[in-house]
C-alpha cells in the first residue's frame, strides 16, 4: 500500500515538475520520494527502480539520468553495510551521489538543494514507518 | 559466500543489460505524453481559481477589461489586414524574383502544457490537435523545434537544443550553408568555412535546404567564432533566438501533404 501511494505521489510530483517548470524553482518531488524510500528500506528496490526509470523517462526522455546510480544503491549498501557496519555515512553519500546527477541534466543548484532537503524528511518518515511495522 | 557475491554481480549485470537495451528504445517522449492527463488535472484548480476570482471583481474593472480587449481586437484586426496585404505583396515579389517562400505549410497555435524542468527546458508538452510528427514549432522570436510524438490532444516537442536535431542554416545575403546542432544548453554550428564565418551577434536563419524547415525563420545568434589551427572550418557556437522557457503559446507549421 505504501509502495502504491509513493509511486502515485511520485507520478504526481513529476507532473507538477512539468506543469510548473517555468513558474517556480521546485525540488524533484518524485526523485526525493523514491530515493527516500530506497534509503529507508533497501529491499524497496523492486518498485523504486521502475519508479526512478519512469521519472527519468518522463522528465528527460532517457534512462541515464539517476537510474544507474539508484540501481547501484542497494548493491553498494549491502557491500558497505557488510564491511563498515550499518550506518548513515554511506547512505548520505549515496543520497548526494544520486541527486547530484540532476545537475549535469540542467537542473539548477537551488532545485538540487531543495531535492536533497525533501529527501531527508521523506527518508526519516519512511524509516520510522518501517521501524514501527517491524 | 562466493555464491552470495556472484548473485550481486549477476543482479548488477542484469540491471546494466536492461538499461543498455531499454536506453536505445525511443520511450521517453511517449512517457511524457502519457503524463498529460495528470498535467490537465493539475491545471484544473488554476482554472477554477481564475473563474472563482471573477466573482470578486467589481463590474467597473470587468467593463474596463472588456473595453481593453475590444480595443486590442480592433488593433489585431488592423494588423491582420496589413499582414494580408504584405503577404500578397511578398508573394508577388517572390514570383518576380523567383525565390521560394514559406509555402506548403499550414500554421496554427498550440498551448504549452508542460516543460522539462531543466533550466533550458529542452522538451515541451503541447496541447494541440491536428498535428503530425515532424511538424515544425516556432515562437514569435524564432525556431523552437519539431514535434516528436503526438496523441489526439497533445504533442511532445524536441527542441533545437537536442543533439538529435540538425537544422540547415544560412545568413541572408551570403553563400553560407551550415548545419546547426544542439549541445544541450547551447548550439554548435558546423561546416562554417573560415572565410565565410559570420561575426559574433549575427543571426542565422533556416535555409530551407532539405525542405524540412520553412526557409527564413530566425534560429540562433552567434556567440563565439573560433578559428581552429590547421582546419578549414571554424568552431562556431550560438544561442537560440526563441525563448520558449517562458512562452505560453507556440505556433505549429504543419507540412501540407501534396495530392498525387
Amino acid at each position: 500500500m505504501t509502495a502504491l501511494a509513493i509511486l502515485f505521489l511520485a507520478w504526481l510530483g513529476s507532473s507538477f515538475n512539468l506543469a510548473f517548470a517555468s513558474s517556480m524553482v521546485q525540488p524533484d518531488w518524485a526523485l526525493a520520494l523514491l530515493v527516500g524510500s530506497l534509503l529507508a528500506h533497501r529491499a524497496n528496490w523492486v518498485w523504486v527502480l521502475p519508479g526512478i526509470a519512469m521519472h527519468d523517462l518522463i522528465l528527460h526522455w532517457s534512462l541515464w539520468v539517476c537510474l544507474p546510480i539508484a540501481a547501484a544503491i542497494p548493491l553498494v549498501l549491502i557491500y558497505l553495510d557488510e564491511h563498515l557496519g550499518v550506518g548513515l555515512p554511506q547512505r548520505l553519500f549515496m543520497l548526494l551521489l544520486v541527486t547530484v546527477m540532476l545537475l549535469p541534466w540542467g537542473w539548477s543548484v537551488q532545485a538540487w538543494l531543495l531535492t536533497v532537503g525533501l529527501t531527508v524528511p521523506a527518508w526519516y518518515v519512511l524509516s520510522k514507518q518501517y521501524a514501527y511495522a517491524t | 559466500m562466493l555464491r552470495h557475491r556472484l548473485g550481486f554481480w549477476l543482479i548488477g549485470a542484469i540491471i546494466l543489460a536492461v538499461l543498455l537495451v531499454a536506453g536505445r528504445a525511443p520511450l521517453g517522449s511517449w512517457s511524457m505524453l502519457a503524463s498529460s492527463p495528470a498535467l490537465d488535472t493539475l491545471y484544473v484548480p488554476v482554472q477554477w481559481w481564475q473563474s472563482f476570482s471573477l466573482w470578486f471583481r467589481d463590474s467597473q474593472s470587468l467593463q474596463a477589461h472588456v473595453e481593453d480587449l475590444q480595443k486590442r481586437t480592433q488593433q489585431q484586426a488592423a494588423l491582420i489586414q496589413e499582414a494580408n496585404s504584405l503577404r500578397d505583396e511578398n508573394r508577388q515579389l517572390r514570383n518576380l524574383l523567383d525565390i521560394a517562400g514559406i509555402t506548403g505549410y499550414r500554421w496554427h497555435a498550440a498551448k504549452v502544457r508542460g516543460r522539462s524542468p531543466d533550466t533550458m527546458s529542452q522538451r515541451i508538452l503541447l496541447q494541440v490537435n491536428g498535428v503530425d510528427a515532424d511538424d515544425v514549432i516556432v515562437s514569435s522570436e524564432g525556431l523552437v523545434g519539431i514535434i516528436d510524438s503526438r496523441t489526439d490532444q497533445h504533442a511532445t516537442v524536441r527542441t533545437i537544443l537536442d543533439g538529435s536535431l540538425a537544422v540547415p542554416v544560412t545568413v541572408p545575403g551570403t553563400a553560407l550553408a551550415a548545419l546547426l546542432r544542439g549541445q544541450g544548453d547551447r548550439l554548435k554550428v558546423s561546416f562554417v568555412p573560415l572565410e565565410q564565418a559570420p561575426k559574433v551577434g549575427a543571426v542565422l536563419y533556416t535555409s530551407g535546404a532539405g525542405g524540412f524547415f520553412p526557409p527564413g525563420i530566425a534560429v540562433a545568434r552567434i556567440t563565439e567564432v573560433k578559428p581552429i589551427p590547421g582546419q578549414l572550418f571554424a568552431d562556431v557556437e550560438a544561442t537560440p533566438m526563441a525563448h520558449w522557457q517562458r512562452d505560453n503559446w507556440l505556433a505549429v507549421a504543419s507540412h501540407i501533404q501534396e495530392e498525387p
